[in-house]
């Protein structure tokens, strides 16, 4: 196809307007990233000189694959991914129920919604962290007063665990139940006056108009959250700082613990390329349902 | 009228604008960076004092992390973009090591010139040599500090228990407290649980009192008889009913809260905390106090954690010469006899325990010179906070019972070699 002057001079300045973005995304993304990997092929750690970063091969991935406490922390992330984005999924759709009811004054009710989602999650974090506590904690007064003992939330791997977790489908579910309530609004209400008009029950209605209708703001949610659930950090890391032993710590927070606090940059990069393949992997087995699933249709 | 009203005007700018460069460049801003636990309230006093002996020198303090490991993990960003916002940082004992292999830290030898010599046989042996990294100085002392054991005086007095002299005593003597005092608050002995630093000593503390240690290079094992016994005496005492359950989540200053809110009768403490029992406004215990050196085994000899603080010039500060200045300062008798006072933060000179006025406000520190004397370093290491991790938590996994004493202490020797090396 012939190219006519007009048109080149057009993609021509289509170029020089991409430019500065595409400069931009380049030493933001591109490099940090090419920087890591050529990292991770080093040997960049406290012990050498300043200055010294021989190549050292695969060796850091090596010792990454025989790293107990790496399968660990991968372990512990998955789990939290197993655990926390259903969860979060159920209670969000709850709490977008309950907020698309007809309030008469509804900023109460949004401000409700949105407060968890707009706290940072290290607030969160120490927030519960203070909920949970063994002595003085208010998790515990409540169960002292309705007749049990004094549970161990933070001390004890499983509970630790189950604690974090409450903390992260709180702080996930107002995100979900914000994505989830647009959708809502958008449901026609002739589509549930027709379905109870045909003799529908409620949770008829439910299974069969709303749900179907929410599809497509369940997947983003899913995927928002999911992407979100891979990189937790934050609230176990301000809870427990990865205790009790390593029963709370995710491939995350081992990274930052590799980098920050070692100073081992060689083995905490080629952590950090690991981590993006898991999530690389976790992402294309999603899409790939997805985008299954909308050919089924 | 309008032309000289102009010309005035600019005059007057430029004399202004000049005076403000002449003053500007006469005030010298130092910039300390301090962590939480520290006092940085005795520190602003002290570093008002030398602002005042010093005119055209203005210091800022920077407070920061509430522990250790904390601290550590900011500076090492700070540092490792060569930041020139910091001159002087206050370190902790086991950093030194560290902070020299990365080229942190200023050496400070020829700063001191022919004095230097003078100047590092005033302090403790043990702060000389800790301060002292391939024969250059990295950093002065500002504090000592050692692991003491603080008790109840009433409640020992109560029940006729004397003050122990072995871990087993105590462990006699806090069950008898705790079952004649039947208080549901009231617990025995508390030290540091949590993934922090401070639990490090919790370890090394009974692995030294049973005759053993981490080794330095060479060969790491720890899978000796020792080591078990160390970890046996906190297992010892958690089936005692003499340590809380919720050990492993316990951090160094919340020892210091328990006590000071009186649920507490023996704790594992640094000397900072009695003058927080003595003089805090919230102090329940004041006048209650008693501290004495940590004991050991029945069998075998007491051995105490060294701790304290050492002030590092920062090898990116644009005012090095003035930071210097500024830590000797900080690091003199003067200085240390006035922490002391304020701060019970004990001094690095031997001749400072003896005066009148320090003994006054912290009666035991008659006996806490031999104990600072005898206090065992912790291993002294470039990755020292890989080996400070990898014991903490296995230490911590340990208390909180999701690892045994087998498999903890063969993670531990799994992984510290290679951090050791």
């Amino acid at each position: 196809m012939r190219v006519g002057p007009l048109e080149r001079g057009e993609r021509w300045l289509g170029y020089a307007m991409l430019a500065p973005a595409a400069a931009l995304l380049g030493l933001i993304v591109v490099y940090p990233v090419v920087r890591l990997i050529l990292t991770s092929f080093r040997q960049v750690d406290q012990g050498s000189r300043a200055g010294e970063a021989p190549f050292v091969g695969f060796e850091n991935y090596a010792y990454a694959l025989a790293d107990p406490r790496f399968w660990g922390a991968t372990g512990n992330t998955l789990l939290y991914i197993v655990l926390t984005v259903p969860a979060a999924l159920v209670v969000g759709l709850g709490l977008a129920l309950l907020a698309n009811l007809p309030f008469r004054v509804k900023w109460p009710v949004r401000l409700g919604l949105l407060l968890p989602w707009a706290l940072p999650l290290v607030f969160a974090g120490l927030i519960f962290r203070w909920f949970f506590e063994y002595q003085q904690g208010i998790v515990n007064d409540v169960l002292l007063r309705l007749g049990f003992e004094k549970l161990q939330w933070l001390s004890s791997p499983g509970l630790a665990f189950a604690a974090t977790s409450i903390a992260i489908v709180w702080k996930s579910s107002s995100f979900v139940a914000l994505v989830l309530l647009a959708g809502l609004q958008a449901i026609p209400r002739e589509l549930y006056e027709a379905a109870s008009v045909d003799g529908a029950s409620a949770w008829q209605r439910f299974r069969s108009v709303t749900l179907p209708a929410l599809r497509p703001a369940i997947v983003v949610a899913l995927i928002f959250r999911t992407i979100t659930a891979i990189q937790t950090f934050d609230i176990p890391y301000a809870m427990t700082g990865g205790g009790p032993g390593e029963s709370t710590e995710t491939l995350a927070m081992y990274i930052h613990k590799t980098t920050i606090d070692f100073l081992d940059f060689g083995y905490g990069s080629a952590l950090a390329v690991l981590m993006f393949l898991v999530s690389a992997a976790a992402t294309s087995v999603y899409l790939r349902r997805i985008s299954r699933a909308e050919d089924a249709r | 009228m309008k032309a000289v009203a102009r010309v005035s005007g600019i005059c007057l700018a430029l004399a202004l604008s000049l005076g403000s460069l002449a003053a500007s460049a006469q005030q010298t801003t130092l910039r300390i960076f301090t962590g939480g636990q520290q006092r940085p309230d005795v520190m602003r006093q002290i570093v008002d004092l030398y602002s005042q002996r010093n005119p055209g020198i203005r210091v800022e303090v920077e407070v920061g992390g509430a522990t250790s490991d904390q601290q550590q993990q900011y500076l090492n960003t700070v540092l490792a973009a060569k930041d020139s916002a910091l001159d002087v940082v206050l370190i902790d004992v086991i950093r030194p090591a560290q902070w020299a292999a990365q080229g942190w830290a200023e050496p400070l030898d020829s700063y001191l010139g022919a004095e230097r010599d003078a100047v590092m046989n005033r302090y403790l042996p043990a702060y000389r040599e800790a301060n002292i990294v391939d024969g250059k100085v990295m950093a002065l002392p500002y504090f000592a500090d050692a692991q003491f054991l603080y008790y109840r005086t009433d409640l020992l007095a109560k029940h006729g228990v004397q003050p122990p002299r072995s871990w087993e005593d105590l462990i006699e003597g806090a069950r008898k407290i705790l079952a004649a005092e039947g208080n549901a608050n009231l617990s025995g002995f508390q030290t540091a649980g949590a993934p922090i630093e401070g639990t490090v000593c919790t370890f090394l503390v009974p692995l030294w009192g049973a005759g053993g240690d981490l080794g330095q290079g060479g060969r790491v094992d720890v899978a000796t008889p020792a080591a078990r016994r160390a970890l046996g005496l906190w297992s010892d005492m958690r089936s005692a009913g003499v340590t809380p359950p919720n050990l492993a989540e316990i951090v160094t200053d919340r020892i210091r809260l328990n006590f000071q809110a009186g649920n507490l009768v023996y704790a594992m403490q640094w000397g900072y905390a009695w003058n927080r029992f003595q003089g805090d406004a919230d102090t329940q215990v004041k006048d209650k106090v008693g501290v004495v050196p940590l004991p050991g085994f029945r069998d075998g000899k007491p051995a105490t954690c060294i701790g304290g603080w050492q002030l590092a010039v920062s090898a990116f500060s644009r005012h090095k010469a003035e930071a210097v200045k500024l830590v000797r300062f900080l690091s003199s008798p003067e200085i240390s006899k006035m922490q002391a006072v304020l701060a019970s933060h004990l001094p690095v000179f031997a001749e400072v325990y003896a005066d009148a006025d320090v003994l006054k406000a912290n009666p035991w520190f008659s006996q806490a010179l031999p104990v600072v004397q005898t206090a065992r370093a912790r291993p002294v290491s470039p990755r020292y906070p890989e080996v400070s991790d990898i014991v903490r938590s296995n230490t911590n996994a340990f208390l909180a019972g999701t690892k045994t004493v087998d498999q903890a202490l063969s993670d531990m020797n799994a992984r510290l070699p290679r951090a050791m090396r």
